[in-house]
């Protein structure tokens, strides 16, 4: 089932949650919604969800206005950051819970129900632990048992929300790829929010980067990642370091590198920055004569994280900067802290400070 | 060398597990005031009602008057209990849920009856209930007498014993995960389905022990209760009260034993509730 949200706000008091908010996601889909706390993401599902009622715009699923349907009118699957699973029910109980509560009609009979949680506990890989309670269970199952029981109503859409922020780092990492998996044998429109980056693009079809209640950019994880939209999508979707320059008629300095910015030239003499990832800056000894394009710093600092080495360095002007090496290149080079040495940025980019539209790629 | 001076220190010695200090000051304190206030007592009262020997003390309690008042005492308890379990339960989720103009206020009324004499308290529900009084003259007429007959002792027990459902229920409702709610909704449930399934099992064992509170409370209260019932024997006289007029007789034994029989049997029905209280509480399974 298709979701479209158009020109959704929310406001808790004074604050801003949503302001003025479309997203069209479409049937089948894996999407999620990015951002850092108070961006409006956890807001923006709880609306779609009907948990939330939005100031005005409205929600609209597979062409029908869902604004004013009730929650348990919606056919939605909602999995709680924190699992909200019933704590005086087994987890049979549980995953069996939205199939009771159906009017008599349309409720299976018992046999059925047993067969669906027998099924559904398959499905998380859960068989076995029907009869435990949910103080029984490991954060990890417990995060599955919630999605079962979410499942169980067949929902149209499925809602997860930070579905493994309170999951240590081992465990999240496989429950991430089982979601993928099950999404991919299930077929559900599936929505979750996350505030980590990686979990994002790992996971979905589409990243939605949320900030202060406003869409900054939506896109594949490629996307996102690769042609950000502005200084804020750039900065939230992994560690980068800033330039501080300016641009005037379409040529950009940063320190002693000029370089030309054809969609800058409206800016006379505004501030702008350069952005590089870690991993596009590249450390050599010797300048060959190839000075305009190289940046002096100095070695501050060499942290080893396995299969990649971190170097810190400090420009002549004092500012900090992250390198990321593979550990060939650095045993290549073989630093040394404290030594001076030139660096390269392999892709630059180029925001307007304070101004969104705009970015280009450039290699200097 | 080193190897060997290690090895010398080796017998492994099983440490002590280490108590936090002042447990033996705290646990003599506690001890005494058990004893002082708690044991000491009730050994007298027992020694004191079998100082006639058995025989009499079991005819004593086969006295018609006697088990009238039992039954009177325990029942309008248990009455007033349930009463005040079902409508505390209401008035704690009118406190917590909804917001509304001298809400404070409102929450403040619920601990009048901790707070008023229980005497006033009588004297009040007498005036109200008389067949005369605001409340007792709409039922006068149907044949139905409040004050000076059972229904106004479990009146009276009913407004004794209520703050202390509301107080137990209020705190835990307070603390629902509000997820939980929306999960069911979530899922399909509607509003009453929840509350029957989701919400009203977590508030079981705080039901309990408001239930269980607010009958011990009850069920030895005399000051509200001598203005309201009347006291005629056979009919509205409750235990206390008759053994008040034991003493009055200097029928020490025989008050003694009345006491002793109210005490077995309401720590009797506490320990039963509180058995239940566990039993439920295992069966949400903690947090």
């Amino acid at each position: 089932m298709s979701i479209e949200v158009k020109g959704v706000t929310k406001k808790f008091g004074d604050f801003n949650a949503l302001g003025g908010v479309n997203l069209d996601i479409h049937t089948g889909e894996l999407v999620a919604l990015l951002g850092p706390s108070g961006s409006g993401k956890t807001t923006l599902l709880r609306i779609i969800a009907g948990l939330e009622t939005p100031d005005s715009g409205s929600v609209i699923f597979h062409g029908n206005d869902a604004t004013d349907q009730p929650t348990q009118d919606r056919q939605v699957g909602f999995v709680f950051q924190h699992y909200a699973l019933f704590r005086h029910m087994t987890v049979a109980e549980n995953i069996a819970f939205g199939l009771r509560v159906r009017p008599r009609k349309l409720r299976p009979n018992n046999t059925e129900i047993k067969n669906r949680v027998t099924n559904l506990l398959q499905l998380v890989q859960l068989e076995g632990l029907a009869e435990r309670y949910p103080s029984e269970l490991s954060g990890g199952q417990r995060q599955r048992v919630a999605l079962a029981r979410a499942l169980a109503v067949e929902p149209k859409v499925l809602l997860l929300d930070e579905p493994f922020g309170a999951l240590d780092a081992r465990v999240r990492q496989e429950l991430r790829r089982r979601l993928r998996k099950l999404h991919d044998e299930l077929g559900v429109t599936t929505v979750f929010v996350t505030h980590d980056q990686e979990e994002a693009l790992e996971v979905s079809d589409r990243v939605v980067v949320l900030n202060k209640g406003h869409i900054e950019q939506i896109g594949t994880p490629d996307e996102v990642y690769l042609e950000p939209k502005n200084a804020f999508v750039l900065n939230f979707l992994g560690n980068v370091n800033r330039f501080r320059g300016r641009a005037d008629h379409g040529q950009v300095r940063i320190g002693d590198l000029t370089l030309d910015a054809p969609e800058h030239a409206a800016l006379v003499d505004a501030p702008v920055s350069g952005f590089v990832r870690p991993h596009d800056i590249d450390i050599t000894r010797h300048h060959n004569g190839d000075s305009a394009s190289l940046i002096p710093a100095t070695v501050t600092f060499i942290a080893s994280l396995g299969p990649f080495v971190r170097v810190e360095l400090e420009r002549e002007n004092g500012e900090p900067l992250d390198a990321l090496l593979t550990r060939e290149r650095y045993e290549e080079l073989s630093l040394q802290s404290g030594e001076p040495v030139f660096i390269r940025a392999r892709r630059l980019r180029v925001f307007a400070d304070d101004v969104k539209p705009g970015g280009e790629d450039y290699s200097i | 060398m080193s190897f060997t001076a290690s090895h010398k220190l080796a017998p492994t010695r099983r440490r002590k597990p280490v108590r936090p200090p002042g447990f033996g000051l705290t646990l003599g304190v506690t001890l005494a005031y058990l004893s002082a206030g708690v044991i000491l007592p009730l050994t007298a009262v027992a020694a004191m009602a079998s100082r006639d020997g058995a025989g009499k003390f079991l005819a004593m309690l086969g006295d018609e008057r006697v088990l009238a008042a039992f039954k009177l005492s325990f029942g309008a308890a248990l009455g007033a209990a349930i009463v005040d379990t079902f409508f505390g339960l209401i008035v704690a989720w009118v406190l917590v849920r909804y917001s509304f103009p001298l809400k404070r206020v409102v929450d403040a009324f619920v601990d009048l009856p901790f707070a008023l004499p229980t005497a006033v308290a009588g004297i009040t529900l007498t005036t109200i209930c008389a067949p005369d009084g605001w409340v007792g003259r709409y039922f006068e007429p149907l044949g139905i007498k409040l004050a000076f007959a059972p229904v106004g002792i479990v009146i009276a027990l009913i407004f004794t014993g209520l703050p202390f459902v509301v107080r137990t229920v209020q705190p835990i409702l307070e603390d629902l995960d509000g997820e939980i709610e929306e999960a069911a909704s979530s899922l399909g449930a509607s509003r009453w389905e929840t509350f029957r399934r989701v919400i009203f099992p977590t508030l079981v064992p705080a039901l309990l022990t408001g239930f269980a509170l607010c009958f011990a409370r009850t069920v030895g209260e005399y000051g509200s209760v001598v203005f309201i019932s009347g006291n005629l024997p056979n009919e509205t006289e409750i235990v206390p009260l008759l053994i008040i007029s034991k003493l009055e007789q200097f029928d020490y034994p025989a008050a003694a034993a009345l006491a002793v029989v109210m005490l077995v049997v309401s720590f009797a029905l506490l320990l039963a509730i509180n058995a239940l209280q566990v039993w439920t509480a295992r069966r949400g399974g903690g947090r």
